[in-house]
């Protein structure tokens, strides 16, 4: 396999902006399969590209009419609130309990 | 002596008022209520869900942009903002990044006298740089080592407002808070009670030596909830980066959160400064498109501003600042004034006074919605005439007013049914005046002894003779005569 | 009769009829998972034993419960002369990737393993509504990130009806294994790259994707939002029509669902296909074949079996009086896997934040007092491997200096592939096509195990159905004939946005023709090895 494109460290950057964390085998799988994809995608740009072709958010394009009309102003309180509460690992008093954030001060 | 001059601009988040919220139908309003009661699957960012645009919001933040005079764009985008934090269920923000709702704009801030270190009273232009849509967070407070989170926030909408650093005091920053306050009040789109997180601030200051153009590092000042919080952590700031400056120590572009107990900045661990937030087209969301005629619809309410109104008041109806101020504070009051005004063919400042002094206590003592009264401007308006006829003197006037506003009947129907017409006959009056006189021989002694200020009293019995109904005036001027004597 | 073999419309109006209960029929089909299904996949489970490598294993969850009070609703309404709906008493598996009321809904995760969904996806509800009885969740690719059912969470993982050595193509591999083994006549499943159509292809099932925007994604737990489509999986095109008509339309919970009129499709598809003009395109018979060790890719032809398949359907439909058209150039399809590998990992990673561990799922109970922590554990934990590398792709190429090069270039390419189809179909246009007629994949159900491992050249399965995501055009998978090996070839037809019509119609077509071809009496392996005295 050629250069790597992505290098090492910026790899453990990725994992950490992603909140993941990796034991060695993944990490080493996914930092190969990473680098196999990218070479996947060199054709990319390559590709002669007409400057006036414009970015395609949906393969669809949705003229007027045929997009749904905005959302009316109108209160519409959700049935089972408490069945959404009851999925969450943690409560206390009807919050959600997370460990807390160390904020540093100053000065 | 080095002179610095201090850059602020401010970074506003507007909660709109609308039912519900800005992707979702729960109601926008949750303050009062029990953690996590006003959640639905859509604003607690469970697996699968969409959201679906309210088009309140729209219309309301094409309302703000065109007061602001911005550019209202035809086509903008929604995008999302990744990053991880409790209070954010789905793990991004829905917002606008790169095309906004709005771009540029400005509002001619007029600077008070008492907030000009010369004293005279100026105006700042400050100029927008973009407005744009996006979803509030939920709340996240501590408690010991954990973190409670609450949800009931979630997607109520927000408008962003961001000015460009054209702010050059601490109260300048105040003054366009006060003004931006009043005119989402005014507008309808925003309760704007900063306590309530119903209008947020950020600032950032940073300081150059005056008559320099380049803008050095900035601080972000965070967690202000109040007007006053705001004036003085900027004050706090601009002195702590002078210090710096003066020590040749370099200003570090910190994120600072204002402790107002303590009256003191903390750094804050920023939440991602390194973040990337890796902004992309939210594909669960079509281009927001305004029409012309859309925009025409919205617009067709669009009143006048109350910076515009107040500049007309002076300009057109010739009042002065002092009165212009006060009658375009508050919407309801303003059109109320405007309606009177009218409907009344005499001197405006006739008008403003009776506004600025009776009819405003009776408002807010009785916590009234003007425009709603028994006490119409139509009524109004014929009360001062009366007054202005001499029919009903001026002190019958004022108590009047609490009639008029309970019994909802005119005042001339009043008038005439309880009697109340001025007592102005020259003739009855020295009667009355006469009659006084002979009654009270001490007085018109001490009176006559040099004691001339007790001709007031004299007025005010004959006042209480004729139960109120004497021309106060006319009365004084015949007791003078006679007390000559 | 074996009510397993029937079709979901023949089930459907034998209960209306009121010939057989919808009891009967939920309890014949109970009776066919336990003769062919083995166990149901499990976080943890055992190791797979020979006896499991001969079922299917096609669920997660089943809801017989659940089923059995649909069905009674159904059977009452019937009694009551009240209307049962389109599906009445149909069973059917829904992916396990929707959400369903009080139901595990897991897609295939560990980070999901306890979760139970507190409302039900608008595709799933409206199936409700017209009367399906729910057999149970079945097994997908963990997140729908595969083509070969392998990286579920839940294991054993579904295996090919037709030789349990293979996989049954992924990653709605469980809907169309359960499918084809006569478990249920329909299944609800999503295509983002081909997850639809190519486990049909690979299970011998019809599979169809349509537009994107004709059904609802409410509640369809989000991989790629702008590509994913939930879609039917059935035997043939008419339970594919039957069962689209119950689920498409406008949703005021999915700003995206197209504000378009739904067509009746059983109607539609019964219509002469004479004077339809039908492409075949060079550019779909090749495929790329990437070499893991010189990151280079080798052009092949479609293998030879496939490839007849297809031009053995062209030749069914000139004898029914449609024109072929050939030589129809889509230059841009080369691009479909690389735009794919950009886009949807983008899409996957933001779509994944969510899965934090604060609000539900898994939480890690080794915290420490540390936020990061409680993210980092509980991610790492339950993400399986493929959801960990798509989230990292989606980081990298998304960044902010590498976005304009590789994220926005790749929806620049994506307009590009397209136009390919708005050319073709242009009815002003030198081809006017009412269909592209291609293979589905580029081979046949390999063996499980052999491909899992390489990311390139699993992705790479999905070449040849991925640009009609991009596209957002419809498309579907029908059966189009065995390989050597008595694996069935799937024949695929694209058209354009919302021509479903056609493309059943055009399915149905085939079908009709082709009723008696010899390959049609070949049954899956797992449902040769069922006792003859099986019936109702």
């Amino acid at each position: 396999m050629k250069q790597p494109e992505i290098s090492k460290d910026l790899f453990n950057h990725l994992v950490d902006l992603a909140a993941l964390q990796l034991n060695q085998q993944e990490s080493d799988y996914i930092f190969l399969q990473l680098n196999h994809q990218l070479s996947a995608i060199q054709e990319l740009k390559a590709i002669d590209i007409d400057p006036d072709v414009p970015i395609a958010l949906h393969g669809v394009p949705y003229p007027v009419k045929r997009s749904p009309a905005l959302r009316p102003d109108k209160v519409e309180s959700c049935e089972d609130s408490s069945a959404i509460l009851s999925e969450a690992p943690q409560l206390e008093d009807g919050y959600i309990v997370v460990p807390d954030i160390p904020h540093t001060t100053l000065e | 002596m080095m002179n610095y001059e201090v850059i602020i601009g401010l970074e506003t988040h507007i909660q709109l008022n609308t039912a519900s919220k800005i992707f979702c139908s729960c109601k926008a309003d949750s303050w009062e209520d029990a953690p996590n009661s006003n959640i639905c699957p859509v604003c607690t960012g469970l697996p699968g869900v969409l959201p679906v645009l309210n088009k309140k919001v729209v219309e309301k933040a094409v309302f703000l942009a065109e007061a602001m005079r911005a550019e209202i764009q035809p086509t903008s985008y929604f995008d999302r903002k990744n990053y991880f934090y409790p209070d954010l269920p789905k793990g991004y923000q829905i917002s606008q990044f790169d095309q906004p709702i709005a771009v540029g704009g400005f509002l001619d801030l007029p600077i008070p006298s008492s907030a000009d270190p010369q004293g005279i009273g100026y105006l700042r232009r400050v100029r927008i740089h973009k407005l744009h849509i996006e979803e509030d967070a939920g709340k996240t407070k501590n408690d010991g080592e954990k973190r409670l989170v609450d949800f009931n926030r979630c997607g109520v909408p927000l408008v962003e407002m961001v000015t460009e650093p054209d702010l050059r005091s601490a109260d300048e920053a105040a003054q366009y808070l006060i003004r931006l306050r009043q005119l989402l009040r005014w507008l309808g789109i925003s309760a704007a009670d900063m306590e309530r997180g119903n209008l947020r601030c950020d600032a950032n200051v940073s300081i150059r030596i005056s008559g320099t153009s380049a803008l050095n590092e900035k601080t972000e000042i965070k967690n202000v909830n109040s007007i006053d919080g705001v004036r003085d952590a900027i004050r706090v700031e601009v002195e702590r980066q002078t210090r710096e400056v003066k020590a040749g120590r370099a200003i570090k572009a910190w994120t600072l959160d204002w402790d107002k107990d303590a009256g003191v900045l903390r750094k804050m661990r920023s939440k991602e400064t390194e973040a990337d937030y890796r902004y992309f087209r939210e594909p669960d969301l079509l281009p927001l498109r305004i029409s012309s005629k859309w925009k025409s619809e919205i617009l067709q309410d669009f009143p006048e501003c109350p910076l515009e109104r107040r500049s007309r008041f002076m300009s057109e109806y010739g009042l002065p600042e002092y009165d212009a101020d006060i009658l375009t504070l508050e919407r309801g009051f303003s059109d109320y004034f405007e309606e009177t005004a009218k409907q009344y063919a005499g001197p405006l400042k006739k008008v403003s006074n009776w506004m600025m002094n009776d009819v405003m206590r009776m408002v807010s003592e009785n916590d009234l919605d003007p425009m709603e009264m028994h006490l119409t401007p139509k009524f109004l308006a014929e009360l001062i005439a009366l007054v202005d006829a001499g029919t009903i003197n001026i002190s019958t006037g004022k108590s009047l007013l609490d009639t008029i506003r309970q019994t909802g009947k005119s005042p001339t129907s009043l008038v005439e049914s309880r009697g109340l017409a001025q007592v102005s006959d020259a003739g009855v009056i020295q009667k009355m005046c006469q009659q006084i006189v002979a009654d009270h021989p001490d007085e018109v002694a001490a009176y006559q002894a040099g004691k001339t200020s007790l001709v007031g009293w004299f007025v005010g019995q004959v006042m209480r003779a004729s139960k109120g109904k004497a021309d106060a005036s006319k009365a004084k001027e015949i007791l003078q005569e006679i007390l000559k004597q | 009769m074996e009510i397993c073999n029937l079709s979901a419309l023949e089930i459907r109006d034998l209960i209306t009829s009121k010939q057989v209960s919808a009891e009967e029929v939920l309890k014949a089909h109970l009776k066919r998972i336990d003769q062919v299904d083995g166990r149901p996949g499990k976080i943890n489970g055992k190791a797979i034993s020979l006896e499991d490598k001969k079922k299917v294993h096609a669920f997660i969850t089943r809801t017989e419960k659940k089923a059995f009070s649909q069905a009674k609703a159904v059977d009452e309404k019937i009694a009551n002369g009240e209307y049962p709906g389109i599906l009445a008493g149909v069973p059917v598996t829904v992916k396990d990737i929707f959400c369903v009321k009080d139901t595990l809904s897991t897609a295939a995760s560990r980070i999901l393993a306890n979760f139970k969904a507190p409302y039900t996806a608008t595709p799933v509800a409206r199936m409700e509504n017209q009367g399906s009885v729910m057999l149970g969740k079945v097994n997908l690719d963990e997140f729908t990130y595969g083509s070969s059912n392998e990286s579920s969470a839940y294991q054993p993982s579904p295996r090919n009806p037709w030789n349990t050595e293979r996989v049954p193509g992924g990653s709605s591999g469980g809907s169309t294994a359960s499918v084809a083994a006569g478990e249920a006549p329909i299944s609800l499943g999503t295509d983002t790259a081909g997850s639809i159509r190519q486990p049909a292809a690979f299970c011998g099932v019809v599979g169809l994707k349509p537009t994107y925007g004709r059904v609802s994604r409410y509640g369809l737990i989000a991989f790629g939002s702008s590509l994913d489509c939930p879609g039917p999986i059935a035997r043939n095109a008419q339970d594919a029509a039957l069962m689209l008509q119950a689920i498409a339309g406008l949703d005021s919970r999915d700003a995206t669902t197209a504000n378009f009129p739904v067509p009746n499709y059983l109607a539609a598809i019964k219509k002469d296909i004479r004077g339809k003009r039908i492409g075949l395109s060079p550019d779909y018979f090749r495929i790329a074949f990437p070499d893991a060790d010189s990151d280079t890719y080798d052009q092949q032809e479609v293998p030879p079996a496939i490839r007849d398949a297809v031009l053995q359907a062209a030749a069914v439909y000139q004898d029914l009086g449609a024109h072929i058209v050939e030589d129809v150039p889509m230059p841009n399809t080369r691009f479909g896997i690389p735009v794919y590998f950009v886009i949807s990992r983008v899409e996957a990673a933001s779509n994944l934040h969510r899965f934090d561990g604060v609000k539900y799922g898994y939480r890690t109970q080794e915290v420490n007092g540390e936020l990061k922590t409680l993210y980092r554990r509980s991610r790492g934990k339950g993400f399986g491997l493929q959801p960990k590398l798509r989230i990292l792709m989606g980081m990298y190429v998304s960044a902010a200096q590498y976005s304009e090069q590789y994220y926005r270039r790749a929806l620049r390419v994506r307009t590009m592939i397209r136009r390919d189809f708005e050319h073709v179909f242009d009815p002003n246009g030198d081809y006017r096509l009412d269909a592209l007629l291609t293979p589905t994949t580029p081979s046949t159900a390999f063996p499980m195990q052999d491909v899992y491992g390489n990311s390139v050249l699993m992705q790479y399965a999905d070449q040849l159905t991925v640009p009609a995501n991009h596209a957002g055009i419809p498309g579907i998978s029908f059966p189009g004939g065995l390989d050597k090996d008595n694996m069935p070839i799937g024949v695929q037809l694209l058209g354009p946005d919302f021509r479903e019509d056609t493309i059943l119609q055009l399915t149905h077509a085939y079908e009709q023709a082709t009723l008696r071809a010899d390959w049609r009496s070949n049954r899956p392996q797992v449902m040769e090895e069922l006792p003859h005295n099986d019936e109702l």
